[in-house]
């Protein structure tokens, strides 16, 4: 992540902008274990409370990196059932970053969302037809597969 | 606005500041070795 993601000035600024960066060796403590971390590069969202939101581990390279934060900052946003800057998150990372790997899983949470807000079904099966088009092979399209009788 | 990362290191400051600034944290284990 030091030589090949995190250098990169688009994603220098992303996180800079969006987010607040904290390093902590996976040797110390007593954070590591407080979160469980058993291997890395194990990155975390945390809301300001202490309380996490989404977890990636392994390396990720930097085209993937900003998706990855924008579905997490959708998540954070989502779990406190603010939908309208859920939505505007994963609409960015589908507009900006599409073929992404993290793609699929903002199609089936913006479904989810559009869900919650209205309380319509018709959104959850717009996400299982745009997965099964778009992402045949996705285990969220898996996981929308029951909204398809919707 | 900075190209390169300003990391914080201690949790505690890391969460004030979100918490002054509504962002939330991006928390990086890393392996120093």
């Amino acid at each position: 992540m030091d030589t090949v993601t995190y250098p990169e000035s688009e994603v220098a600024r992303f996180i800079e902008e969006n987010l607040i960066p904290l390093r902590i060796r996976s040797d110390s403590k007593p954070y590591p274990e407080k979160f469980n971390v058993k291997w890395t590069p194990d990155l975390i969202i945390l809301g300001p409370q202490g309380r996490e939101h989404h977890r990636t581990v392994g390396f990720i390279g930097p085209e993937e990196l900003i998706p990855s934060l924008l579905l997490g900052l959708a998540k954070y946003h989502f779990d406190h059932d603010r939908f309208e800057e859920a939505l505007a998150r994963l609409a960015q990372l589908l507009t900006d970053h599409g073929r992404s790997g993290s793609a699929p899983e903002a199609v089936f949470l913006s479904g989810v969302c559009k869900y919650k807000q209205a309380h319509d079904p018709k959104p959850l099966k717009a996400a299982y037809e745009k997965l099964s088009a778009d992402f045949p092979d996705s285990e969220w399209t898996k996981r929308a597969y029951p909204y398809r009788l919707l | 606005m900075t190209d390169r990362i300003q990391w914080q290191t201690e949790m505690d400051e890391a969460l004030g500041l979100g918490q002054q600034s509504g962002k939330p944290i991006l928390l990086d284990f890393f392996n120093p070795q």
